[in-house]
């Protein structure tokens, strides 16, 4: 038996050993503790300090790549303030970014990839479109904490079978442009007695919905309005003669269009040639967007358009200088898409800050319902709103081209009360409520 | 029709009666790949490692099928996605709405896929050649259209929202990443196993017959329409199998699996891996998935790097990496046995 003290007990009488004076086993675990201690410490001071990786699958390449650069540069460009103040609850982060190229199934792959095989902790899902849901699917599969930054389809967070308690929506909404902008319509058609409407959108889900979402809330507010022509050109279709002559024939009191981007673009410069914009009012919901603005080789005056994204709307000095900075980094204008990923990394920062953590469980609770400041923020703030976790509050509005800077003067703002009440109206007639 | 003296394009044997031992052969090796392949989980401890396997069995079985069409029958077809897309949707959507097992969503699909097949093919293997492979992407693009334009049913662009449930049955629950793999992989064993037999049945042979020369075979008696229909619903059926494994994957369909898109990389995956033998197809999808997936990974130009491999192909080898292999072993067996 060996003593407390690691001393063999000897019989009284007998010689007397003492037992060597050695390592007791206190001092052993001491010892061990101490040199536990000793190996473990660079790594816990590893630990500490590593790096959290946000994966970011996105289109980095085709026709909408300018979709996956602009949301990258703005990601970055946020990273960087994050990281120079000390990064997510201590951690910097690193960035993975990779091109899905627009596919569904390669966007599944590498957000699952980014996840399993690089060690990233957070999705920022930069996919439009079918590449969000599939991204979604992933992020409901595996349980990672996902933020869509990029898909404005309404269903992705409206309808509650797609709600999942780790993944959010950063940016705008199709209904919510469409409660705004039919407001806005409704007043501009009852002013200048606008009775005859013609529609021309691209024809997939977006460019459907968006339109009819507008029709139903221009009747809303303004019932006297008949749409007389409807005209669906295929997404990317280089040549708008058939469509712009047709709708010239129907002779139209106004035009509303969800086309967007090079397909907005191309058919301006085509309707300029027929003096389109001189024979109607023309609402585009997708016009004022630098992608767009500076795009047009004749950009009319007068062109009624939602805010994508100017420097100018909201008329904050804190947007001014976000909008400048990226210009000055990146050498061209921020997009729509690029407000969207910056106010995602804000959320980020913010809810790390309150959680004090990078836990992806620990983040989700507190981005629910989280409101933080934000230059894109209709007052300032914007926030991720509890029930269905997607972003509401932003600056939403409508105004008037005109061919040079600030390319929309005046923005007249859109009514939150108005847009969620109308939101919720139309939540329960898609059964979603 | 114990022989039939085929002109092989590539230099195979006449078709003898095949004996019972090749096709015992097969089903053993289709064995061990199996055992091989369900080990790798035990082995490895990489969940992108079973995903590529999965895609590779999706994409694998999608492009041996064409295969079947384009290497054995010579029936170029631009729009085999179709199938691809169609097994995904039938099964993603039954799967969501008609609350039935595994199992039967997937038997309905293949019936489905067959009869879309049957229909279709009737149409297109009347015609030859550019005729075939314009008519086929017609149909392909048609399916695509439909899929877009029925939102109430397909979910338009946005595809099928929701998720694909994955109830547990035989005790196989697929909700598990490595029972979904092993299943995968059973499904890409079995399908292949099943080519192979085709390939290598009499009727396999009359299929290489009509396709060095359809106008004889017609004279020995062969009904060529029957048989080129027979096996253009058979590959249907094959690549509606791959487009299941897919919409499991992703837990999901999108418009995207039958876009023209799939079948040009179904193409492409035949050119790389070779048409002249019967696992090129397999070779040729791990090449192309490791490929994007490299590239992806350390550039964003990916169509540059896809171009030039397909150039590099075309233009230079002109041959896929099983022909080059076949040659080489051939090439080695001659030279060795002038050596003994």
């Amino acid at each position: 038996m060996i003593s407390e003290r690691g001393r063999v007990p000897v019989e009284e009488g007998k010689m007397t050993k003492t037992g060597k004076p050695g390592i007791n086993r206190r001092t052993t675990l001491a010892l061990m503790g101490a040199g536990a201690f000793t190996v473990a410490s660079p790594w816990v001071a590893r630990a500490q300090a590593k790096t959290i990786k946000i994966g970011m699958p996105t289109i980095l390449s085709g026709r909408v790549a300018q979709l996956g650069t602009s949301s990258r540069n703005a990601v970055m460009l946020e990273v960087e303030k994050v990281n120079a103040a000390g990064g997510l609850a201590g951690r910097q982060i690193e960035m993975v970014v990779r091109d899905s190229k627009g596919q569904p199934q390669e966007a599944a792959r590498i957000a699952r990839e980014l996840v399993n095989t690089d060690g990233c902790e957070i999705i920022l899902d930069g996919e439009a479109s079918s590449g969000s849901f599939a991204v979604h699917e992933v992020a409901r599969d595996i349980g990672v904490l996902c933020i869509h930054t990029c898909s404005e389809a309404s269903s992705l967070t409206a309808d509650p079978k797609q709600h999942i308690p780790n993944a959010f929506r950063c940016v705008r909404q199709g209904i919510h442009d469409s409660i705004a902008g039919g407001s806005y319509a409704a007043n501009i058609a009852k002013a200048k007695g606008l009775k005859k409407w013609a529609t021309c959108s691209p024809d997939y889900a977006y460019g459907r919905d968006t339109t009819a979402e507008f029709v139903t809330y221009l009747k809303h507010f303004a019932p006297d309005v008949e749409i007389i022509s409807e005209n669906w050109p295929k997404l990317f279709q280089p040549d708008y003669t058939e469509t712009v002559t047709k709708i010239l024939q129907a002779k139209p009191q106004a035009l509303y269009s969800a086309l967007w981007g090079g397909d907005l673009t191309s058919y301006i410069d085509q309707a300029n040639i027929y003096a389109m914009f001189t024979q109607m009012e023309v609402f585009a919901v997708n016009m004022a967007d630098y992608t767009a603005l500076t795009v047009v080789k004749n950009l009319p005056k007068g062109i009624h358009s939602g805010n994508r994204y100017i420097k100018t709307y909201p008329a904050t000095a804190e947007n001014a200088a976000w909008g400048d900075a990226y210009k000055a980094k990146y050498k061209e204008y921020p997009t729509n898409w690029s407000w969207q990923n910056a106010t995602a990394v804000m959320f980020l920062s913010e809810a790390a800050k309150k959680a004090n953590s990078t836990d992806g469980k620990k983040l989700a609770e507190v981005l629910t319902g989280l409101t933080i400041k934000c230059p894109f923020g209709a007052d300032g703030t914007v926030t991720m709103r509890g029930e269905d976790r997607t972003l509401v509050g932003y600056a939403i509005g409508w105004g008037t081209t005109i061919p040079n800077e600030p390319y929309v003067p005046e923005v007249k703002s859109g009514d939150w009360k108005q847009i969620f009440a109308l939101e919720a109206e139309w939540k329960k007639s898609k059964g979603y409520t | 029709m114990s022989e039939l003296n085929v002109e092989n394009r590539a230099g195979a044997v006449p078709y003898v009666a095949r004996p019972r031992r090749a096709a015992a052969i097969d089903v053993v090796a289709a064995v061990v790949a199996f055992a091989i392949l369900a080990a790798l989980p035990f082995l490895f401890d990489s969940k992108a490692l079973l995903d590529f396997v999965i895609r590779c069995a999706a994409f694998g079985l999608f492009a041996t099928s064409l295969n079947l069409l384009v290497g054995y029958t010579g029936l170029i077809s631009f729009g085999h996605g179709m199938f691809f897309g169609l097994g995904a949707y039938g099964f993603g959507l039954l799967m969501q709405r008609a609350n039935v097992s595994i199992p039967v969503a997937m038997v309905c699909t293949l019936a489905i896929t067959a009869v879309a097949a049957v229909v279709i093919g009737a149409i297109c293997v009347r015609l030859k050649e550019i005729y075939f492979a314009f008519v086929t992407l017609a149909f392909q693009m048609l399916i695509h259209s439909v899929i877009l334009s029925w939102q109430s049913l397909t979910g338009g662009d946005q595809g099928l929202r929701g998720g694909i449930k994955r109830p547990v049955f035989w005790g196989i629950d697929l909700t598990n990443h490595v029972q979904l793999y092993i299943f995968s992989c059973a499904l890409l064993v079995i399908g292949l196993l099943l080519m192979r037999q085709i390939a290598q049945s009499p009727f396999g042979y009359t299929l290489r017959m009509i396709r060095d020369n359809a106008t004889r075979a017609s004279f020995i008696g062969i009904n060529v329409w029957r048989a080129k229909l027979t096996v253009f619903v058979l590959a249907a059926l094959f690549a509606s199998a791959g487009g299941m494994i897919m919409s499991l994957f992703v837990s999901g369909a999108y418009p995207e699996f039958a876009y023209w898109t799939i079948s040009g990389e179904g193409i492409f995956i035949n050119m790389l891996g070779g048409v002249t033998t019967f696992l090129g197809p397999m070779v040729g999808t791990v090449i192309l998935l490791i490929l994007n997936d490299t590239a992806t990974r350390l550039t964003e130009h990916y169509g540059l790097v896809l171009g030039i491999v397909i150039l590099f192909f075309a233009l230079g080898l002109r041959k896929g990496l099983m022909d080059f292999a076949v040659d080489w072993y051939r090439a080695w067996r001659d030279k060795a046995k002038e050596q003994s």
